[in-house]
């Protein structure tokens, strides 16, 4: 994606523009990362050095110190600015490691400049002061680099703690994710409009002396066992699923014969594979009630199943009923169906719709290879 | 004395064949004119039959129970038949409208058919005052619980391959205008939709979809970060994605509270 990196180089400009004249914003956060304890420890540390340094200098101790506590804060100050620099292709570290490199004898000549009235080579001439510039900028290179890296590394190990905690609070975040689907699961499925009209169907037919009585009995306790309230089953399998789907569709079918039709093609060597409990009948159900059932002409609902190449099982729920219109509210049902199908077979499940020409719709699972025990 | 005739309507036929059962063992002289699949089905047979008693099943295909009372009322006697629409047994009973409750109970049914008969033997029959209200309330309740349109889109049309696919709005990351077309970016993958990005701000839910530039719409469940850029402008990063989307100026204070 060309476009993107280009952007994203375009980003990077601005940001560096950004810090090179940096608005009020951007001086509040240089102030901000400026923080209080950073200036006192640099400022102790200059102090200790002024105090290592005083018996091999001349100068008054008053005058060492003051010079060496305004190397330390010219240095801090760098350091936090080169922290803002970002130049897309050096390491953050580095830059700011750098800068304080080559600041350091930068800043011990600044500290000197007073002392000789600003002559510029005045400094280079005294070979007292030449010696002094040259002990200090030695002690301030080799204390100023590793007190930087020394603070690159406490950062980064706040960020990795953060990080740590980051990762702890999404991993509880998921497993309340999961706690809630398995609750859900638990809250019955069973609608009572269904129920009770299906019911209202077996007395019919019961009251008829209809031999179909008791086939359809079978069929609603069937359905009725599989979709009680319970924790998911750890063994189900597709065919067990399809024994519920197939309960289902007999039902429904029996309540509105002259509206639905239905055919289900599962190839018997993918009936043994471990499967999520109703998560084929969810599609099913959605067929009926949101494809078939609002049509007063119904439709035909085909239920199919197949193996990919690379294992991967393809589960299609087809109907030639009403269609989905863009306004359709979406409905829990498969939200919560996405949500398990990510706790069964994690992120490369994949659950698609749509339109089934020339009516209808068609739900598309896609479940990663699952036969592993 | 013509017998007394009656219609009934439920797109199931066997519980429309135990009603006719019922009916001929408590009122024989009922003679069941016609029988309906559906709403449409009731009132078309209703104009031709003219029956005295209509039994209409609550939940039909098309045209509902309810919808084609409110075309009957007041010309005949009606009864509600319902499986467990609790919402509009409490309105019936507010209404003091005559309904049953699926499985339809034989005793029940039997008092419905004495309160018709007194009914009917009356010169003018007496419609209750509160039917065309609990009618236009119902009509209303079901729509709402039909998932009726929410006003934003909740999928979006877009070919994939040979076929349309349906996007759920909620898995879209974002939408970016391309020429005549736009782009929509979602968990699955990308695609072409013939709607302009105005269209789309005009439909998605202003709650969720903002749209944060000329051409771009983002969704804000799935913002990461947004960075301040030079100039009053700024750019959105979304979850688990690269690239780095505009926020012009004029859309800038969508973010000033984030």
């Amino acid at each position: 994606m060309a476009p993107a990196r280009r952007r994203r180089y375009r980003g990077g400009m601005s940001a560096t523009l950004d810090s090179a004249a940096p608005p009020e914003r951007g001086f509040d956060r240089f102030v901000a990362a400026l923080s209080l304890r950073s200036v006192l420890l640099a400022m102790v540390l200059a102090s200790l050095a002024a105090v290592l340094l005083n018996p091999i200098f001349v100068t008054p101790f008053p005058v060492l110190l003051g010079r060496m506590l305004v190397i330390a804060l010219l240095l801090l100050l760098v350091f936090t600015a080169a922290g803002f620099w970002s130049v897309g292709w050096l390491p953050r570290w580095l830059v700011q490691v750098l800068a304080v490199v080559l600041t350091a004898p930068l800043a011990t000549y600044l500290v000197y400049l007073p002392a000789v009235q600003g002559q510029v080579f005045e400094v280079l001439r005294h070979e007292g002061r030449l010696s002094g510039f040259v002990l200090i900028t030695g002690t301030v290179l080799v204390v100023a680099p590793l007190l930087a890296l020394g603070a690159l590394y406490r950062e980064r190990d706040a960020q990795a703690r953060s990080q740590a905690l980051g990762f702890a609070l999404e991993r509880s975040q998921l497993e309340r994710q999961a706690l809630d689907a398995r609750l859900k699961l638990l809250h019955a499925q069973i609608e009572p409009h269904f129920l009770f009209n299906t019911l209202a169907n077996v007395q019919a037919l019961v009251e008829s002396g209809s031999p179909q009585a008791s086939a359809v009995l079978k069929s609603l306790i069937a359905y009725l066992r599989a979709a009680m309230p319970r924790l998911a089953d750890e063994r189900a399998t597709l065919g067990d699923e399809l024994g519920l789907v197939r309960a289902y569709l007999e039902l429904m079918q029996m309540r509105m014969p002259d509206r639905l039709q239905y055919a289900i093609a599962v190839p018997d060597d993918l009936l043994g594979l471990r499967f999520p409990g109703t998560a084929l009948l969810t599609l099913v159900e959605n067929a009926v009630r949101h494809g078939i059932d609002p049509t007063e002409q119904g439709g035909r609902i085909e239920v199919s199943a197949q193996r990919a190449a690379d294992g991967t099982l393809m589960l299609r729920v087809a109907d030639t009923g009403a269609g989905l219109r863009e306004s359709a509210s979406p409905g829990t049902g498969l939200a919560n169906l996405r949500e398990r199908l990510a706790m069964f077979y994690g992120a490369a499940a994949r659950l698609e719709i749509a339109e089934n020409p020339p009516r209808g719709v068609v739900a598309t699972l896609l479940c990663p290879d699952a036969s592993a025990p | 004395m013509t017998p007394p005739t009656a219609l009934i309507a439920d797109d199931e036929p066997l519980l429309r064949e135990r009603l006719c059962t019922l009916l001929q063992r408590c009122w024989p002289e009922l003679a069941v004119v016609a029988q309906a699949r559906n709403g449409r089905e009731a009132v078309e047979l209703f104009d031709q039959h003219a029956p005295q008693v209509v039994f209409l099943d609550v939940h039909m295909p098309g045209l509902n129970g309810i919808e084609a009372a409110r075309s009957l009322a007041r010309r005949a006697q009606l009864v509600f038949v319902t499986a467990f629409e609790q919402y509009a047994v409490q309105a019936f009973e507010q209404g003091a409208i005559d309904y049953l409750v699926k499985p339809i109970d034989e005793q029940r049914l039997a008092d419905t058919v004495q309160r018709l008969q007194q009914q009917l033997a009356r010169p003018v029959a007496a419609v209750p005052d509160a039917l065309e209200a609990v009618l236009d309330g119902l009509s209303a309740e079901l729509k709402r619980r039909a998932g009726a349109p929410a006003g934003h889109l909740q999928w979006i049309k877009a070919s994939v391959g040979q076929s349309v696919r349906l996007i759920p709005v909620e898995q879209i990351a974002y939408l970016r205008a391309d020429e005549k077309y736009t782009l929509v970016v979602w968990e699955g993958g990308e695609a072409l939709i013939r709607k302009t990005i105005r269209e789309l701000a005009d439909e998605l839910d202003p709650s969720r979809f903002v749209q944060t530039h000329r051409s771009v719409i983002v969704n804000l469940h799935q913002v990461q970060q947004v960075t301040r850029g030079a100039n009053e402008t700024a750019e959105v990063q979304l979850k688990g994605r690269r690239e780095l989307l505009p926020v012009s100026r004029s859309y800038l204070h969508l973010f000033r509270q984030m």
